[in-house]
């Protein structure tokens, strides 16, 4: 976990390991959303690779949550929203309305700011999507729990309290729950929307070290305003500003020689 | 005088007189309070749970009366509880910032404090006159309407306290709108409803006007749902307007009753409140 907080300064970054290029798991196109008749994102166009840590970056309002929201079409549960586009899942565009939202959002799954775990047992959080989408016999479903927990790095902390409120637990906790219900459900990708803005430090380590780990399984796109976050736990970052995409590419080359000025000005700090 | 001394004068007064009013208040209340508990205590004996109400001019109990009233409230939260759940769940669901449901709950609010004499005639015009008598049912359908308003006001507003993200994330995870707002959101704002309902029995326990145009009175025990009840309101209401000393303490007995079965109410409210608090 110590690594994990070594890294904070940009300047440490260095592009030392690059993972190979990886196929693509998503394909955005010309995406704009619109918030009633404001135009709140402008073509944006950006390809996530499988199994890689996609970064989204910005300054508040910038459209970078807007964004990972459309990915598992969350904007859909109100009314005044709509995106139009391409989004292209493994080939198949999921802002399609025949795209059944429920089959989409169990493939992407979602983690947000703030630790919100139902009012129920530990063991339930998790399972609670499980019993809805798959008939399990119970030591089946003990296993799946417990497996989820296991990839969330919280089962040794509640393996002893399963049955306890999950609202007993500390917010770092919470937050890695979170993360053990969306995986529970085998997603093949993971939104993340500034998952740990809300945690202490070392929360903060234990989860970045939990992204690092969940990219052997999953495809991972987080939306982050710690940009020391965006370098020490992603391969591509994507940088937004005002609905736009201003540039998206290899994480270290973000950083280290960006190609726009206005991203060089946001990582040096001159403005965000 | 400078102008600190000049604000802390002028905060001393606010204060007194805002202190003086919550008094005025007290008072009022403190007085109700002990009339009732001094002239109902002292009528309080075991036979006001076990004999009926009495033929005019001699003495008994209130036990028809006490469980005409338990059945009628209870009836009426029986019907009035689903439908207002499901309203308030529409509304602060499904409707939340729609202009049919802002006019829902604009309709809403007007029926909450709408005069419960008003809802007595309107059951009666409904049901009493086309069935030709008086009738428990009744009594209870007039009641319901006074539950369904809280009913449906505590449960919209407990939902909308429920926060976003817990709505969004259990949406997230792909599973339909109504099994997260049963299984998760209910959940979340299942003490604040179970408030609501308590509150709104609590407040028909005391409501006279509704039941003296639908289930009036009776003097003795039925279990006939079609024929008038007794109950705890028009009984207190009849007795205290005779002029038998004994009905006028069985009167302040019944009146004590009440005001204790709302307390009672009350505070296993606060404590739903209390721990519904702790575990959301």
């Amino acid at each position: 976990m110590n690594d994990a907080l070594k890294v904070t300064s940009i300047s440490a970054i260095s592009p030392a390991v690059r993972l190979p290029d990886a196929p693509a798991k998503i394909t955005a196109r010309n995406i704009n959303f619109y918030y009633g008749d404001t135009r709140t994102l402008k073509d944006v166009s950006l390809v996530i690779q499988e199994k890689r840590v996609t970064a989204l970056i910005g300054p508040s309002g910038c459209g970078k949550s807007t964004l990972l929201r459309i990915f598992n079409r969350m904007y859909a549960i109100y009314p005044k929203q709509r995106a139009e586009g391409e989004i292209l899942l493994d080939g198949e565009n999921v802002l399609d309305s025949r795209y059944s939202i429920n089959r989409l959002r169990t493939k992407v799954g979602m983690v947000f700011q703030k630790p919100v775990p139902f009012p129920m047992s530990i063991y339930d959080n998790v399972a609670y999507a499980l019993r809805h989408y798959e008939t399990l016999s119970r030591v089946e479903m003990d296993e799946r729990v417990e497996q989820s927990l296991r990839d969330a790095a919280i089962w040794d902390e509640v393996k002893d309290k399963l049955g306890n409120s999950a609202l007993g637990l500390s917010g770092g906790q919470q937050q890695r729950l979170c993360i053990a219900r969306a995986i529970a459900l085998k997603p093949e990708v993971l939104l993340l929307d500034e998952p740990t803005s809300a945690l202490d430090p070392i929360s903060t380590a234990k989860v970045e070290q939990l992204i690092d780990e969940l990219k052997t399984n999953y495809t991972v796109l987080i939306v982050t305003h710690n940009m020391q976050q965006a370098a020490r736990v992603s391969e591509f970052t994507g940088f937004m500003f005002l609905g736009e995409l201003i540039e998206f590419g290899v994480t270290g080359d973000m950083f280290t020689h960006p190609g726009q000025k206005k991203t060089e000005d946001y990582i040096t700090g001159r403005f965000g | 005088m400078n102008r600190w001394r000049r604000r802390q004068l002028k905060d001393y007064i606010a204060k007194v007189l805002a202190t003086l009013a919550t008094l005025f208040g007290l008072f009022w209340l403190t007085w109700i309070l002990w009339t009732t508990a001094s002239k109902g205590l002292s009528a309080l004996k075991w036979g006001l749970f076990t004999q009926m109400t009495p033929a005019p001019g001699s003495d008994g109990g209130l036990l028809n009366a006490f469980a005409g009233s338990l059945v009628m409230c209870g009836i009426a939260v029986l019907i009035g509880t689903p439908i207002g759940i499901g309203a308030g769940t529409y509304l602060a669901e499904y409707a939340r910032h729609t202009r049919l449901g802002f006019t829902i709950r604009f309709v809403n609010d007007i029926l909450l404090s709408a005069p419960s004499i008003v809802i007595g005639l309107f059951i009666y015009e409904l049901m009493v006159r086309p069935m030709g008598h008086f009738s428990a049912w009744a009594g209870a359908v007039a009641l319901s309407f006074i539950v369904l308003p809280v009913v449906v006001r505590t449960t919209d507003e407990m939902l909308q306290l429920v926060p976003t993200p817990m709505r969004e994330s259990a949406l997230a995870l792909g599973v339909p709108q109504w099994k997260v707002v049963r299984q998760v959101l209910y959940r979340a704002a299942l003490s604040g409803i179970l408030t609501g309902v308590l509150l709104a029995f609590a407040r028909i326990s005391g409501e006279t006007a509704p039941v003296l145009f639908t289930a009036l009175n009776n003097q003795y025990w039925t279990s006939n749902l079609n024929q008038p009840m007794a109950n705890v309101p028009v009984v207190i209401f009849q007795y205290a307007l005779s002029p038998f000393a004994f009905w006028h303490a069985l009167a302040w007995a019944g009146a004590f009753v009440v005001v204790i079965l709302v307390l009672i109410l009350s505070l296993i409210s606060r404590w739903l409140v209390a721990r519904g608090k702790v575990s959301v």
